[in-house]
């Protein structure tokens, strides 16, 4: 408005001309049409915020369902089958967008999967169309959608935003309609102690997103931004907030994303012990030793799903290989538990920093749990042992200023200080780093770093990074608490830390969880674990250097054989505290399994990554990933999935609705919410007086210029 | 003909300008005036132990709190509710956030270019006050600041004493209407360790 005026005066003619009085008029005419309407209507035309929230409120339409009800987004309903094959998964998750909705649909759902999980197929079914998904570079993958979805095309997107979370877009879903994507991916099965284990997260949780609001404050003129469908606006530490924090639906919404499930246990030995830890799941017995598993009927996507199995004494495998041909080359993935560890005379003494989180997405059960822990952990240090113990939120508190002694007075005063601790503010974990990481080598005896939280961040990049940097001669053990926890930035900061994770998902575990730990706290490890090949050939293994191996843990590589197998085997040796430890496996039993491939180019990616923590270019780490992902079809931080039906089905006239749908709050968190939306916090006072001023200005140019021309 | 048509163009711009200057003013001076008389009707409250005080016969609302940031030299009036007419006078509390005094997630609101214009000085660490209308006064300390979009500005319940302030952003547009606010949290301040910093405030 205020442009137009400037422009209608400097560019009036004649003063005598009638037109320009009609067009002076018509604009004050316009001006007070605009206040009668209450200023809120006064919206600047070019306001970059306004057009910001302009795209964000598309999805926020309302349209009537068939009972009367309205229905804003299309629903999703999911299908997950898991097919275990000794220390290999192969998952397909079915994803169907439900459009009940009278518009045409664009549905964008942020999901997460397992992380370290090869994502390698996509395939979208239309009715009896099966269109297969290609793998290209992100950007370009992002045109291909975004020039579909223009020219009223289906489409879907898959794309990676963390290597645990990931987005679908699924474009012109016609009203009525139902589009389904089926995606897979290959994950290794985790060993600790005995216990086989696969996690599948189905929720994720909302992240506190730390920094400070991004915009571009130079050519876009102080622009905000919002990439994505987010809750959270981009910030300088998580310039990518907008992406990973979907809306949140409430306790009083109804339940969305029910989830059926079902697992194919083929574990190659006799079973002891076969449980889900956190659903209800029936199990019987299929040919050949196979245990099937499925839900009882539908589950609420609020938790991770979580099957642990054991075997049966004395059959526990030591050893395990499996292969893949491609090409002319041969991929291995090698599982081998090493002998037990010396146990010393007496624990070594340590010195102990117990890391607390009480931010407020620890509320809940999960503040129980992990005080329950880090009080059965005080109790356990020995009269040798040092320790100290910080808390942190939005600040981090030490609780001694100095390591003390484990004395009874000590530990006395810390069990009360953890007793008296509440969950409340943000999760500053940078912050508790800098308090406990000081890069030091040698603190005169082993320093033992324990961390408890859930992980529930999104500058994971950055935290790493400070690990990877200042870590010194510390161990970092990460302990994940919660329902959800961020298990890829859980399981990253122990490797970085070299460390190991353990995760408790429920107050029962926490006993023998921490024992576990315990154990890998009080037992040395075993370091400078190398591979060879017994011919001298050289091995492209990850994770390379492959990391501490703590009491329980086994060992698990990836290997690339350029040019196949030959006759040859693998030499393994390491150390274990003053001892050398040496196997040799022979590669003539190799048990062929497929997705082994996919799985060494999914631990080379991360390997990659992971150099950016080190200080490698981000440009010569794209070019890397792309290579290798577009090799073995991979979806990377670089590259994405994306299938595209041939012909339009949405007439380009009709519009659509792009929706963001809703993921559930995590169980056991706080959902229980105030909307403080409502409030109109703003007054036109500001426009009333700018407009008023620009008005008098006008009058008195006009008085100015009829004195000029009388 | 086209001079006397000037001239009423003249007078209608005259008028119209006028008018909206003196109501944007207006409006700015309302929220100061309208807090000096709230002053006097919080007193009145905590004379009475809590009485709520209704600081004009035709108010339909009343003080429930008093707020101050004594680094940015604020001190504030709350009143209960979240209307236009509530907001013009001063901050509101919202009706559907926990009651000031209870532990819980209290949340107020204000007009970005009035009462809650200090928000976008508030740093983290910042102390603010909130006296009660029992007369007890609780201390918070800022823990995060932050925008979000208002349709989606769903603030968790709590089980602690927790207190968000909430006004309309970007602070310096013109425009009324913003879909977007900022948030400003704060937890109750733990007197044991940062006594030693709120002795010098």
């Amino acid at each position: 408005m205020t442009e137009k005026k400037k422009n209608g005066g400097s560019a009036a003619p004649d003063p005598g001309n009638v037109l320009f009085v009609v067009y002076v008029g018509f604009v004050i005419c316009v001006i007070l049409l605009g206040m009668a309407v209450d200023g809120y209507s006064g919206e600047l035309p070019d306001s970059p915020v306004q057009q910001d929230s302009k795209k964000i409120r598309q999805g926020e339409l309302l349209y009537a369902g068939d009972d009367g009800k309205l229905i804003r987004a299309p629903q999703l309903s999911q299908e997950v089958e898991i097919y275990i094959s000794a220390m290999t998964a192969r998952t397909m998750v079915r994803q169907r967008f439900i459009n009940n909705t009278r518009s045409w649909q664009e549905a964008v759902y942020v999901f997460p999967l397992p992380d370290e999980s090869a994502v390698d197929q996509l395939l979208m079914r239309i009715g009896e169309r099966v269109i297969v998904g290609d793998i290209k570079e992100k950007e370009e993958a992002k045109k291909i959608y975004e020039t579909a979805k223009k020219e009223g095309k289906k489409a879907s997107l898959l794309s990676q935003e963390r290597p645990n979370i990931f987005t679908m877009a699924v474009s012109n879903i016609g009203p009525g309609e139902e589009i389904e994507i089926e995606i897979e991916f290959q994950q290794v099965v985790r060993l600790d102690s005995g216990v086989f284990s696969l996690r599948f997260p189905m929720v994720a949780g909302p992240r506190y997103i730390p920094g400070a609001a991004l915009s571009n404050s130079g050519e876009d003129g102080g622009k905000l931004q919002f990439s994505g469908s987010g809750w959270a606006v981009d910030t300088d530490r998580v310039p990518d907030a907008s992406r990973i924090t979907p809306p949140v639906a409430l306790k009083d919404e109804p339940e969305r994303n029910p989830i059926r499930l079902m697992v194919e246990l083929a574990a190659g030995f006799p079973l002891a012990r076969v449980e889900s830890l956190y659903h209800g799941i029936t199990v019987s017995d299929g040919v050949d030793g196979v245990k099937l598993l499925h839900f009882d009927g539908v589950v609420k996507a609020d938790r991770d799903f979580v099957l642990e199995w054991e075997a049966a004494e004395l059959t526990e495998p030591r050893a395990a290989l499996f292969g893949e041909e491609q090409g002319d080359d041969s991929y291995l993935l090698l599982m081998l538990s090493p002998p037990a560890q010396p146990v010393t005379e007496e624990a070594l003494p340590r010195d102990m920093v117990f890391v607390l989180d009480t931010s407020g997405s620890m509320a809940g059960p999960s503040i129980g749990q992990a005080r329950e822990a880090l009080i059965l952990a005080i109790s356990r240090l020995g009269r040798r042992d040092r320790f100290n113990v910080i808390e942190f939120n939005s600040n981090a508190v030490k609780l001694f200023d100095h390591s003390v002694a484990a004395d009874a007075e000590n530990k006395e005063r810390a069990v009360d200080f953890v007793r008296s601790l509440e969950a409340q503010g943000g999760t500053e974990i940078a912050r508790a780093l800098d308090l406990v990481l000081d890069g030091r080598e040698d603190h005169g005896r082993i320093r033992q770093i324990m961390f408890l939280t859930d992980g529930s961040v999104g500058n994971e990049e950055e935290l790493l990074k400070m690990i990877s940097s200042r870590l010194g001669g510390s161990r970092l053990f990460t302990v994940g608490i919660g329902s959800a926890p961020n298990a890829y930035f859980m399981s990253r900061a122990a490797a970085m830390g070299r460390g190991s994770y353990t995760y408790i998902g429920h107050s029962r575990e926490v006993q023998q969880k921490m024992r576990e730990l315990f154990r890998k706290l009080e037992h040395p490890a075993i370091t400078d674990i190398v591979v060879k090949s017994s011919s001298g050939r050289k091995l492209e293994y990850y994770p390379g250097p492959v990391p501490d191996l703590y009491a329980g843990e086994p060992l698990l590589v990836s290997l690339k054989l350029p040019g196949g197998v030959a006759e040859e085997g693998l030499e393994i040796s390491g150390r274990m505290g003053m001892q050398l430890w040496q196997e040799k496996l022979s590669l003539q039993q190799l048990a062929g399994r497929p997705g082994v491939a996919s799985l060494w180019a999914r631990k080379k990616i991360r390997s990659i990554m992971d150099s950016s923590a080190q200080g490698v270019a981000e440009e010569s780490i794209r070019r890397q990933v792309v290579s290798i992902a577009l090799e073995h079809h991979l979806v990377s931080k670089y590259t994405s999935l994306v299938a595209v039906e041939e012909k339009p089905s949405r007439p380009v006239q009709e519009k659509y609705v792009s929706s963001a749908l809703k993921n559930n709050l995590p169980h056991g968190w706080q959902a229980d919410a105030i909307f403080g939306g409502t409030a109109r916090t703003a007054t036109p006072a500001h426009l009333r007086i700018i407009t008023g001023l620009l008005l008098l200005l006008a009058a008195f140019f006009l008085c100015f210029r009829k004195r000029l021309f009388r | 003909m086209t001079s006397r048509l000037l001239r009423i163009t003249t007078f209608v711009l005259l008028a119209a300008g006028s008018f909206l200057l003196a109501d944007g003013c207006w409006i700015r001076t309302k929220a100061v005036l309208a807090q000096i008389l709230l002053q006097h009707a919080w007193q009145e409250s905590l004379d009475n132990k809590g009485k709520e005080v209704k600081p004009w016969p035709w108010a339909d609302t009343w003080p429930v709190a008093r707020l101050r940031v004594s680094r940015l030299g604020v001190d504030l009036i709350v009143l209960e509710g979240e209307s236009g007419e509530v907001l013009a006078f001063g901050p509101g509390h919202l009706p559907g956030s926990s009651d000031i005094g209870d532990s819980g997630h209290v949340v107020l609101a204000g007009h970005r270019d009035t009462s809650f214009r200090f928000l976008q000085y508030l740093k983290n660490d910042d102390l603010v006050t909130v006296q009660r209308a029992d007369g007890v006064t609780e201390r918070y300390r800022i823990t995060a600041t932050g925008i979000y979009e208002a349709e989606r500005l769903y603030l968790p319940q709590k089980k602690h004493a927790f207190l968000s302030m909430i006004t309309c952003y970007p602070f310096d547009t013109v425009q009324p209407g913003t879909s977007l606010r900022y948030m400003v949290s704060a937890a109750p301040s733990a007197a044991a360790v940062n006594s030693v910093a709120e002795e010098r405030l």
